[in-house]
């Protein structure tokens, strides 16, 4: 009996705690069963999400207490003019004295990227016209009648300089034909240096540059509005324009609209008018520009030039000019359906006359006289564009020739098609007057009435351009 | 003294005095922001109250790759104490602004500067080396990120923290109005979920790719565009196969823009039996679409409504 009682007691000691055990087994299983369960709902909701986020762009979370570092850059900006006055005052001169604080490098480009930019613009004209003024090298294109021919290949690179400067290079390959050889003119069109960070809303822009005279002289020839420029700007600068070593200053008015003036102190090298070539005689330039935007009505701008220099002979030359530009964009149209514009120069000239020879026998009877000339030329153009792709203008120039008697008028209907803002084609016809033929009448040739077909093609290799007014 | 030159003098001291003088008692409340878009313009507002005065470069019914650089953006951006661009060469035009405006405060890198795209996941960036036979593709990805709403948290945060460089003092001003911005923000994105969640994997053919961050928050697919390239307008061929495309996959829905070209898609939307839907591009592209959140609200109805 004893030994049932403690056959008993063992086996309850024994099996006692595994019923107990069996019983919370039992409750883990189901906790673990739940949990289980718990996690397939969780998942199932993850992989909707994913799927979700798969579906949509990812949004970054806000954080909830912004910093005060530049975005991205992890850089504090302490120290700033800007900064310390947020309503924008004006620097004072102790701000304007103190150094100022380095930005942040600009530019999230990847390895590899370079730190400018750079293009390439091919320039190519077809020009047909009588077999008279070809003889007379009296084109537009003079010494390139009835070829086809590149006319600027211009490779340019431009960026930052740093923070405060900004440069832009530009190499011109050109053809020049002359006496049946074809030669091919490699040379710097323009190496510019601007200022950017300068006080008192000024920019200081130094180097060889195309000055800033008028509407089209700071243009290239590609960018131009017509496959040519107006025979009164090649006839007051030469073909290549006014382009001068030296520097221009802008300043930017503070008016509630745009008014800029600039001035500009260059060597003088255009041999046309000026031609001294020396800073000690400089040739000063300046200019007057506002615009007015009417919104739905369009915008106008307004400009005034001046430039003024020695010639070779250490005569003054001065030339003024005005202009202007309007156009028409109908609302939500991306391009111009209406543009006008014009520009009116007017040069004064000292110069020193030859002596004159009466009776031909090659020996002046009177000396060489000191005269004053008067010229003026002007040309205005009209371009109507009603889809993006094709432009349709005219133009009308006026101009007397500077170094002589006389005066030539023309007219040019155009017609571009620009399937891209990367390439263009124009197609031209030019009638040209003149009053008199000398000047224009080279191998026996003349050329005093000159009909022209000009053709153009332009490409452009590298960044977006922008579309100034 | 010329009565010329006397007008002259009488005008720039004047102005001085405007811009420079009495200008100082505005300055001294609002900070001076200029946006090149009017989604951030919108987006500026909400986050500056009455501490800013916005203005916006382009206007929301012109095409925001195209502006022309008028001398009158430069008078805007010269007297800005911040410039908020959308950056990823989206509005690559406002350098050349921005170099005529003569203004240091906004150059790049300048603290001046608030890059709105910091930060987001930027799609449809080219995994292969590009050039322009794929058209005016976009290097860094497209740029027409700011009508997504689910990305104007992150660009309010931008926004915020520019706003935060140049007037420190109004920071809790700020984030109160970012907050209340988004509180608006939330249950407008959970309703608009729900209107386009019965069209959601619907497919729609796109004037350019402008609405891609948008159809794509919504699940709406981007089957085709008008354009054949990007920048390059559509030839008969390429509108020869988008018709049939459209009658293949029975899209629905022709998304246009203001400045696109609107014959073409009504032409395309009659042959090939697909509605033309205006949207509003930008905040003010449209009638109706007058603030953030209702450009985006104008958007989904009518996208909605063309899907239906």
């Amino acid at each position: 009996m004893r030994a049932l009682v403690c056959l008993v007691a063992l086996l309850s000691a024994t099996f006692a705690p595994a019923a107990a055990g069996a019983q919370d087994k039992g409750a883990q299983i189901e906790a673990l069963r739940k949990e289980l369960e718990t996690l397939k709902k969780a998942m199932g909701t993850l992989a909707e999400r994913l799927k979700t986020l798969e579906a949509q762009p990812a949004t970054a979370a806000a954080p909830a207490s912004p910093a005060t570092d530049a975005p991205g850059t992890g850089q504090t900006f302490v120290g700033n003019v800007a900064q310390a006055r947020p309503g924008g005052d004006p620097p004072s001169l102790m701000d304007l004295a103190r150094p100022r604080e380095p930005f942040a490098l600009y530019e999230r480009r990847g390895a590899g990227q370079l730190l400018f930019d750079m293009g390439v613009v091919g320039d190519f004209v077809f020009n047909l016209t009588q077999r008279n003024v070809d003889k007379a090298n009296g084109g537009t294109f003079a010494g390139r009648e009835n070829r086809f021919f590149p006319r600027e290949i211009e490779l340019s690179f431009f960026g930052q300089v740093d923070p405060y400067a900004r440069a832009e290079v530009r190499i011109e390959a050109a053809e020049e034909f002359e006496d049946g050889a074809r030669d091919l003119h490699l040379g710097l069109a323009e190496a510019h240096l601007t200022l950017l960070t300068l006080p008192f809303n000024t920019q200081a822009k130094i180097g060889l540059m195309r000055t800033r005279f008028g509407l089209l002289n700071p243009l290239h020839l590609h960018d131009g509005p017509q496959v040519d420029r107006p025979n009164v700007l090649t006839r007051f600068f030469g073909e290549e324009g006014l382009v001068e070593a030296g520097t221009e200053v802008t300043w930017a008015a503070p008016l509630p609209f745009f008014l800029e003036l600039l001035g500009g102190i260059f060597n003088g090298d255009n041999d046309v008018l000026f031609g001294f070539g020396k800073v000690s005689e400089p040739l000063l330039t300046g200019r007057l520009r506002t615009f007015f935007d009417f919104e739905d009505w369009g915008a106008i701008q307004l400009g005034a030039s001046v430039a003024s220099g020695t010639n070779t002979d250490r005569h003054r030359s001065t030339v003024v000019g005005v202009d202007a530009k309007y156009k028409y964009r109908p609302d939500g149209w991306s391009h111009p359906l209406f543009t006008v514009a014009g520009e009116w120069l007017h040069v004064h000239q000292h110069v020193t006359t030859e002596g004159a020879d009466d009776d031909g026998d090659g020996i002046p009877e009177h000396a060489p006289e000191n005269r004053t000339r008067n010229k003026n030329g002007w040309y205005t153009y009209a371009e109507v564009q009603p889809w993006k792709r094709w432009l349709f203008g005219f133009r009308y120039d006026w101009t007397e020739f500077p170094d002589r008697r006389g005066h030539e008028w023309a007219v040019q209907p155009y017609l571009a098609f620009m399937p891209t803002e990367f390439l263009r084609f124009r197609l031209a016809y030019k009638h040209t007057e003149r009053n008199k033929r000398d000047g224009f009448g080279d191998n026996g040739g003349s050329a005093r009435i000159v009909d022209e077909l000009l053709l153009q093609a332009t490409f452009i290799l590298g960044a977006h351009p922008a579309h100034p007014f | 003294m010329s009565a010329l030159a006397r007008v002259i003098v009488f005008a720039l001291v004047a102005g001085g005095l405007a811009g420079g003088g009495g200008g100082l008692a505005a300055a001294a409340d609002k900070v001076r922001v200029v946006t090149t878009l009017t989604d951030l313009r919108a987006l500026t507002e909400a986050v500056g109250g009455d501490l800013v005065e916005v203005d916006s470069l382009a206007r929301g019914n012109q095409n925001p790759h195209d502006l022309e650089v008028r001398p009158s953006l430069m008078v805007k951006v010269r007297r800005a104490d911040l410039l908020v661009i959308n950056g990823l060469e989206g509005d690559a035009w406002v350098e050349a602004v921005v170099r005529g405006a003569s203004n240091p405060r906004v150059l790049p890198g300048a603290p001046g500067r608030i890059d709105a795209s910091e930060g987001v996941m930027v799609l449809e960036v080219p995994k292969t080396r590009v050039d322009r036979s794929m058209g005016d593709v976009h290097p860094l990805g497209n740029p027409h990120y700011s009508l997504d709403p689910g990305m104007a948290p992150l660009i309010t945060t931008n926004i915020l923290n520019g706003l935060v460089r140049a007037a420190p003092q109004h920071r809790a001003a700020f984030e109160r109005n970012r907050r209340a911005f988004l509180s608006l923000l939330e249950p407008a994105l959970a309703r608009w979920t729900a209107v386009l969640a019965p069209v959601r994997g619907a497919r729609v053919v796109v004037e350019h790719g402008i609405f891609t961050y948008l159809l794509a928050r919504f699940g709406v697919v981007q089957a085709a565009t008008i354009e054949e390239r990007p920048g390059i307008p559509a030839t008969p061929t390429h509108v020869a196969k988008l018709i049939q495309q459209i009658k293949e996959e029975r899209i629905k829905a022709i998304l246009t823009v203001p400045w696109g070209d609107r014959k073409l898609a009504a032409r395309i939307g009659d042959e090939a039996g697909a509605r033309v839907v205006a949207l509003a591009p930008a905040v003010g592209g449209l009638k109706g679409a007058d603030t953030y959140l209702s450009t985006v609200d104008y958007n989904v109805t009518a996208l909605a409504t063309a899907l239906k």
